[in-house]
């Protein structure tokens, strides 16, 4: 019998799907039986590790969400720029709605500028190759300092970062 | 396409697990019952995020396992409508596309949600029954399956379980999603 407390609980991005699975012990490499991972994460693990999400660091998410402010976008549209990572306007234009009437040529340009300044590119763009370098040392050194209030702490003070997006 | 969902499950927790700690039993006993499947307006359960609560630890009498109430909180993969979502294209037939994300393969993109005219020619290669080509003025853009396609969610769909099954046909989707990729910025990456 279940019942469902809190259906909504609070939406993730999939960096830290990514970042959860990752914790856990998931990784690209072949060897993964010796992991309390699952088959069925391993194939999340490899849809995320191909999209923008596996570039990406808390401290990255924040000051987006941080400089998007002025901006007044949807907690949708938001979500949707850091899992998608538009890189042209073309882009930008499917993810917000209406946005010949809210949004003038300049302010979509001054967006798109801002997630390619602020988001890394997608791991198969040739650009800005030694940015990506230095996020992922950047990411794997916290790694080992937030691993360790691992997912099986029962007071999980890790709560999830979109509590910020209030 | 994550969302946190708090949920509250009373959990029987078979006798050789006991000898384990008991989050770590209940953990896995809970990974056992939900991932990978999917519940009903809630979607494709991924992971156990982590365990708020763990009450109980009856044994009733007749049985060797216990049983606990636990509150705990679950990853679920549920796009919700006007999301993108960059997918593989698994198969292209007469009636639309089918994509896939790798651990969710039920998307569908039926062919009057296409961007208009398309026509569709059936393909030489036979990876696919037919190619999809959309005709914007002159130039023909091909829906060839070798590169990612974005799609936007218009609907997720879950079907009631079917009493029986006719042999050979499809194996039951639980849960479904309609997407389209009419609009400026969506479909295969090259077209953009």
């Amino acid at each position: 019998m279940s019942f469902r407390l809190e259906a909504n609980a609070g939406p993730l991005t999939n960096f830290e799907v990514f970042d959860f699975l990752r914790c856990k012990g998931a990784s690209k490499d072949p060897t993964r039986v010796l992991v309390p991972v699952t088959p069925s994460e391993f194939k999340v693990y490899d849809y995320l590790v191909e999209s923008a999400a596996c570039n990406q660091t808390r401290n990255i998410i924040n000051e987006f969400l941080e400089k998007s402010k002025k901006f007044k976008l949807a907690k949708a549209e938001i979500l949707n720029i850091i899992n998608i990572r538009p890189s042209s306007l073309v882009e930008v234009d499917s993810i917000i709605e209406q946005c010949d009437t809210r949004f003038q040529e300049e302010e979509l340009q001054e967006l798109v500028d801002l997630v390619i300044e602020v988001l890394p590119p997608l791991p198969n763009q040739p650009n800005a190759a030694e940015e990506v370098n230095e996020d992922v040392q950047g990411a794997t050194e916290r790694m080992d300092g937030e691993g360790i209030k691992g997912v099986n702490d029962e007071k999980a003070d890790d709560e999830p970062m979109t509590e910020l997006m209030g | 396409m994550f969302y946190l969902s708090k949920i509250e499950h009373t959990l029987r927790l078979p006798p050789h697990l006991l000898r384990l700690p008991l989050n770590e039993a209940i953990k896995l006993e809970l990974e056992n019952v939900f991932l990978d499947k999917v519940i009903a307006n809630l979607g494709l359960c991924i992971s156990i995020y982590d365990i708020k609560e763990i009450e109980g630890g009856f044994v009733y009498p007749g049985e060797g396992a216990s049983t606990h109430t636990v509150k705990f909180r679950l990853v679920v993969f549920r796009p919700f409508v006007g999301e993108i979502i960059a997918a593989k294209l698994k198969e292209s037939d007469a009636n639309g596309l089918r994509l896939s994300l790798g651990f969710f393969e039920d998307i569908y993109v039926p062919s009057h949600l296409l961007p208009s005219p398309s026509r569709s020619e059936p393909d030489p290669y036979g990876r696919y029954e037919v190619k999809w080509i959309w005709e914007f003025g002159d130039t023909k853009y091909v829906i060839d399956g070798l590169d990612e396609i974005k799609f936007r969610v218009l609907s997720v769909n879950y079907p009631s379980i079917p009493i029986e099954q006719a042999e050979g046909s499809k194996p039951f989707a639980p849960m479904v999603i309609n997407g389209s990729i009419d609009y400026d910025g969506l479909g295969p990456v090259s077209w953009w």
